[in-house]
């Protein structure tokens, strides 16, 4: 149809992209090792099975000539830098190879205090997408594997990062699968949008790999973890399911960077990045903010202004 | 003699066990994922594919009551869970991997402490397996010393065979029984030629040799190498068949509640929480080890088993592609 009308846009992505990417992330990652900018760069290594990646802090020149970027490089890798996940950032600064999704994370966790800019140096990815979840792991990326929330990126430039790899592409003709999904659900009576999520929830089994990928779930004590008293029900039942996926989607409202992590990683298949765009589409409407690749002063609901939309007080 | 049973009549045979008033539980298509449920007829029977989350749960729930407590006029009153009401049941389309399971945990749960939830549920099914014909480049159940037709843990075991129906063989008197109360949808014969199985990535691992290395190596560099990147979610140990970790928990208010025996993972950071707030595994890293070592040693130590079956859910679940199959070919191919 149209993918003639912009040059960077593509029918597939080929393994020639990657590899680009991957030698400018190389080459970027052992000098600044080399030069001792940073202490550790956090990135991809390939995976023993084809088409695979997994996470990974290299330290030295010699495994940062082994990091990769292909499309199976779906983490965001931010998640390293919070929590008491990781305790990199205590040794110095560190490298983190970051799309722009991840980087809006990045820039999400400025704006709380959790991270400092000059902690870090970003080789940022200009990333045309990546796969989808079991789907063929050709090193191509086509339409017919590329993971939803990549269908209507908005960050494909890593804006703010200290350098950039990759030159833009992206293919053409995504239909916005996501967005009608969630135009699919808004349009349901509420006793049978009620019913999607409950059938949805029912088979959660509270392994919290929603909680633990989410870069902002970064909370030492989580609620959901509380048994005395017990605030939501620990056990994995439809009642604490659904309160607990509430809770958090609340919780993430105006924090949560659209990454989709929590949805990739999910082994029931929730789609979860459903309730994240809702509140995102929420914090829009009332307070016309949206996640960026900036950092802000202060979150939207960490602030109060005279002009708030105060309309949901009733 | 050799039985067959063609495909149809063994969904035929779940019609007429879910009439005899069995649970009967199988593969089955629930949202988008294939997870095994209660089947209600058998076109339920979904083989395609290998369901989400293991068969082990059909003898260890994800979540159940244990007993409930209610205060009567000032004083607790506690009722137990009647157990008898536990009902017959039949596991049916459970490949090697997940139908070996009860065979692994069978031990544990009738050791110090007897498990009567899950030994009576036990009890009360029948485990029909199916040999694997499929597989992906996560599967790797012959290195870990089981196959694509393993029998064990099975009462009945079918093998798929190139014409569509099933080669039976009664592993069990249980399997015998299920058999014998069946007999008119199975036919005398030899069939058709059994379909081919799926070559597997993963060589043979020397268990032993593994075991051992795990024995000299609890403190190991190698440890925070595979192991940093965990972020610490439970998908590995619920999705596992042979995890069998649980927590308690009285859910409820003072006066009125029930307690709650719920699937746990030893790689939450809570696990091993102290009520002090010491952690003796205060690092990812060593949690992770400890899922390995539980599985490839302490277990084997105890009750001569390998607590892993090779399905390699783990592998195809874990959020930062944390693959067991390649940590145990690292050790495997150690010299020191």
């Amino acid at each position: 149809m149209n993918a003639k009308a912009n040059k960077n846009h593509v029918t597939s992505i080929e393994p020639a992209y990657y590899q680009a990417i991957t030698e400018a992330i190389r080459k970027e990652a052992a000098k600044i090792l080399k030069d001792e900018t940073v202490v550790g760069v956090v990135g991809y290594l390939p995976g023993r099975r084809k088409g695979t990646a997994s996470p990974a802090l290299v330290t030295t020149v010699e495994e940062a000539e082994k990091l990769i970027f292909s499309p199976a490089c779906v983490n965001n890798l931010s998640v390293y830098l919070t929590k008491a996940k990781k305790g990199v950032l205590k040794q110095g600064k560190v490298g983190i190879v970051a799309k722009g999704c991840d980087m809006r994370a990045l820039a999400g966790l400025m704006t709380e205090s959790q991270l400092q800019r000059e902690d870090l140096f970003i080789i940022g990815v200009v990333c045309p997408g990546v796969y989808g979840f079991g789907v063929e792991r050709t090193g191509t990326l086509t339409d017919a594997n590329i993971a939803r929330k990549c269908r209507e990126c908005t960050v494909h430039m890593p804006e703010g990062a200290d350098v950039a790899a990759g030159t833009h592409t992206e293919l053409a003709d995504l239909t916005p699968e996501e967005a009608q999904e969630l135009a699919r659900i808004e349009a349901m009576p509420q006793a049978e949008r009620w019913a999607f999520w409950k059938e949805h929830f029912s088979r959660c089994i509270r392994c919290m790999a929603c909680r633990q990928v989410c870069p902002f779930c970064y909370c030492e004590q989580c609620l959901c973890d509380k048994n005395r008293p017990q605030a939501v029900e620990n056990s994995p039942r439809p009642a604490g399911n659904m309160a607990w996926h509430l809770v958090r989607a609340m919780h993430l409202a105006g924090r949560c960077g659209g990454c989709a992590e929590c949805e990739r990683v999910c082994p029931m298949d929730i789609p979860l990045n459903l309730l994240n765009r809702r509140m995102a589409q929420e914090l829009k409407e009332l307070y016309d903010f949206e996640a960026g690749l900036t950092p802000v002063d202060k979150g939207p609901l960490n602030e109060y202004k005279e002009n708030d939309d105060q309309s949901f007080i009733k | 003699m050799p039985q067959i049973i063609t495909e149809q009549n063994l969904r035929n045979l779940i019609d007429l066990l879910v009439k005899e008033a069995k649970l009967v539980v199988g593969p089955k298509l629930s949202g988008s994922v294939v997870l095994y449920e209660p089947l209600t007829a058998g076109a339920d029977l979904t083989l395609d594919a290998l369901p989400r989350r293991s068969s082990k749960e059909l003898f260890f729930p994800i979540c159940e009551d244990i007993l409930s407590y209610k205060r009567e006029n000032g004083a607790m009153k506690v009722k137990d869970v009647d157990r008898s009401k536990f009902p017959e049941a039949v596991l049916i389309g459970a490949p090697p991997c997940d139908a070996g399971s009860p065979a692994i945990l069978d031990a544990v749960m009738s050791w110090d402490y007897k498990d009567e939830f899950y030994l009576e549920r036990r009890r009360k099914s029948t485990i029909v397996g199916i040999a694997c014909t499929k597989g992906d480049d996560a599967c790797f159940c012959r290195a870990v010393g089981l196959a694509p037709d393993a029998e064990a843990g099975s009462d009945l075991f079918l093998t798929p065979l190139k014409d569509g129906s099933y080669a039976c063989n009664a592993v069990t008197e249980k399997g015998q029984a299920l058999v014998a109360a069946h007999q008119n949808l199975f036919a005398e014969g030899a069939g058709a030629e059994p379909k081919p199985f799926v070559d597997q990535a993963v060589a043979k691992l020397d268990l032993v040799k593994i075991k051992k290395w795990l024995e000299e190596h609890f403190e190991n560099p190698l440890w925070e190498k595979i192991a940093d990147i965990c972020v610490g979610c439970g998908a590995c140990a619920f999705i596992c068949p042979a995890c069998h970790c649980f927590d308690i928990n009285d859910e409820g208010s003072t006066d009125d509640g029930v307690r709650r025996k719920h699937w746990d993972a030893c790689g939450f950071a809570k696990f091993t929480n102290h009520a002090s707030g010491h952690n003796p595994r205060d690092v990812q890293n060593k949690r992770y080890r400890n899922r390995i070592m539980h599985k490839f040693k302490y277990y084997d130590d105890k009750f001569g088993k390998t607590l892993c079956t090779g399905c390699g859910r783990c592998i195809r679940a874990c959020p930062v592609g944390i693959d067991i199959a390649e940590i145990l070919e690292t050790i495997n191919t150690k010299q020191d």
